[in-house]
């Protein structure tokens, strides 16, 4: 209850942040709106030309989308840095953190928003209502399934970042690991094989931030649910427990750091 | 002349003092190339044909490769020209003896060359082994210049958005619209061969389409005349678009200010 407080103390701050830069979050939430409508037109085209690609069709693409970009931008709405963890941690960052009586890891995820995230969280809501698809316990499991989605979307954005604490690097491997998390997730997964598949859903979790939930809201299954509760809890564990034990090996640069 | 080969090469040289870096980063070619085997290979296999719109798989699989290459090696110059301009740094940029504009072009050819080639052996690897071999050699110069004059629209749009933090707070979002229109103006996912004839004729008369339906399609299927098309096509976008730059340029100095030191 302790760190709920805190966090949305976090969030609001950063939300009057944004505020005080009011044209740049509008045009970056418009732009991203607009950035990822007209990314959708690929499918459009695409699905105007072959109507199926496994049992897949253009409404279910826009359920992924939906899914997708909701997590992408709420993750960024909400834990900003996770973005950057990894940098953070290199450019011993964590100094500031470290010092503060809270848990570092949500305060640090937590201290940053991205402004463009705002347009990415409305441009899911745009295109599960496109889907054509709406009805009340659907938008219900949306809401549900957007919410793990982003947990375990954030967990493995920790995941791969707590790796510079051993590396001492970040940035190269986070632009990969982002990558294929959004290029997997927003691909049919029809296409992939039993083996690929796997891959999906265990090593690099797209499939829990496109197909699985978008297959949840479409209709309603206890092995879904069951399905994306254990992935959300056990990325989530996986990620506190590895962020832990490379803290143990954390050195401070002793910088003069200033956050802002 | 030599000062902007030496900043070439210094760029070129410091691209290379990274191997490690730059080879992860080549790892995403690698991504993208499996999910777009995946994808035409299932859309091959449900259409039960070899060819599609004139393209067979392997041909599909080499255009994309290049468009990645063009893509993901391309320079991301807008981002770093709006940060000088608005944290200033421009200014010491400026009072350098030499042309800001071809100071920039020659960082970015140094930065684009080693990562586009990494992004090509890399990628053509992968593509040789799932797909099959690439198109004959001799048939490679025909993309090679207009793989040239894709890399220069790209850096005219890059520097375009850049400078445009002269007028604008935030030049992100331009970034983010101007590579959706060349994702799909542009045919970078899907060729230009497959949209609807309307859609060819509008992307057609756009510079996105020189920048990489042009030369992954020449890359694919050479062709004379298409060469000819593509390339006059692409002198005359870098008129207009090298035009524009230079006016942007002068009119962002006019409204430069610099206060203290």
């Amino acid at each position: 209850m302790k760190e709920l407080k805190f966090l949305i103390a976090l969030w609001k701050t950063n939300l009057a942040s944004a505020m005080e830069y009011r044209v740049a979050f509008l045009s970056q939430s418009i732009g991203m709106i607009l950035n990822d409508g007209v990314y959708f037109l690929v499918w459009i085209i695409f699905f105007d030309r072959f109507k199926d690609i496994r049992g897949w069709q253009l409404t279910d693409m826009f359920m992924v989308f939906g899914v997708s970009a909701g997590a992408f931008g709420l993750a960024g709405m909400l834990f900003g840095n996770a973005f950057n963890l990894g940098d953070i941690i290199v450019n011993g960052r964590l100094d500031y953190y470290l010092s503060l009586p809270r848990s570092t890891l949500l305060h640090v995820l937590a201290s940053r928003a991205v402004p463009s995230g705002f347009g990415d969280f409305l441009y899911g809501f745009i295109s599960y209502f496109a889907s054509g698809q709406f009805s009340l316990d659907g938008f219900g499991r949306f809401i549900f399934a957007l919410i793990l989605a982003t947990v375990v979307f954030v967990s493995f954005l920790v995941i791969v970042q707590s790796l510079a604490f051993w590396l001492g690097t970040g940035g190269a491997l986070t632009g990969v690991a982002i990558n294929a998390m959004i290029t997997f997730a927003l691909y049919p997964i029809t296409l992939f094989n039993k083996t690929a598949k796997l891959i999906l859903l265990i090593i690099i979790p797209a499939a829990f931030m496109g197909a699985v939930p978008a297959g949840f809201v479409r209709n309603f299954s206890w092995s879904s649910l069951e399905l994306m509760i254990l992935a959300a809890v056990g990325f989530l564990a996986l990620a506190l427990f590895l962020f832990h034990l490379g803290l143990r090996r954390y050195e401070s640069g002793s910088a003069i750091q200033v956050e802002v | 002349m030599n000062k902007y080969l030496a900043i070439f090469k210094i760029n070129l040289l410091n691209s290379l003092a990274y191997p490690a870096e730059m080879a992860t980063r080549s790892g995403m070619i690698l991504i993208f190339m499996t999910v777009f085997f995946q994808l035409w290979h299932v859309t091959y296999g449900d259409s039960g044909t070899q060819v599609l719109n004139g393209l067979t798989l392997q041909n599909i699989m080499w255009y994309l490769l290049l468009a990645e290459t063009i893509e993901l090696g391309r320079p991301r110059l807008a981002r770093v020209i709006s940060e000088q301009v608005k944290d200033g740094s421009i200014a010491y940029l400026l009072n350098k003896p030499y042309n800001f504009l071809l100071y920039q072009l020659s960082i970015g050819m140094g930065e684009s060359l080693p990562r586009m080639g990494l992004l090509f052996i890399v990628g053509g690897t992968l593509v040789w082994i799932m797909a099959g071999p690439p198109p004959q050699l001799q048939n490679w110069p025909l993309a090679a210049i207009p793989l040239v004059g894709a890399w220069l629209l790209h850096f005219c749009f890059n520097c375009l958005i850049g400078l445009a933090a002269f007028v604008a707070e935030e030049v992100a979002p331009f970034e983010w619209i101007y590579q959706k229109f060349v994702f799909i103006l542009g045919g970078m996912l899907v060729p230009l061969d497959f949209y609807p004839v309307w859609l060819q004729a509008v992307a057609k008369s756009l510079p996105f389409a020189y920048m990489m339906y042009g030369p992954a399609s020449l890359f694919v299927r050479p062709d004379l005349q298409l060469f000819v098309q593509i390339v006059s096509g692409q002198i005359l976008w870098l008129a207009v678009l090298g035009g524009l730059l230079v006016l942007a340029f002068s009119r962002g100095m006019r409204r430069l200010a610099i206060n203290g030191g």
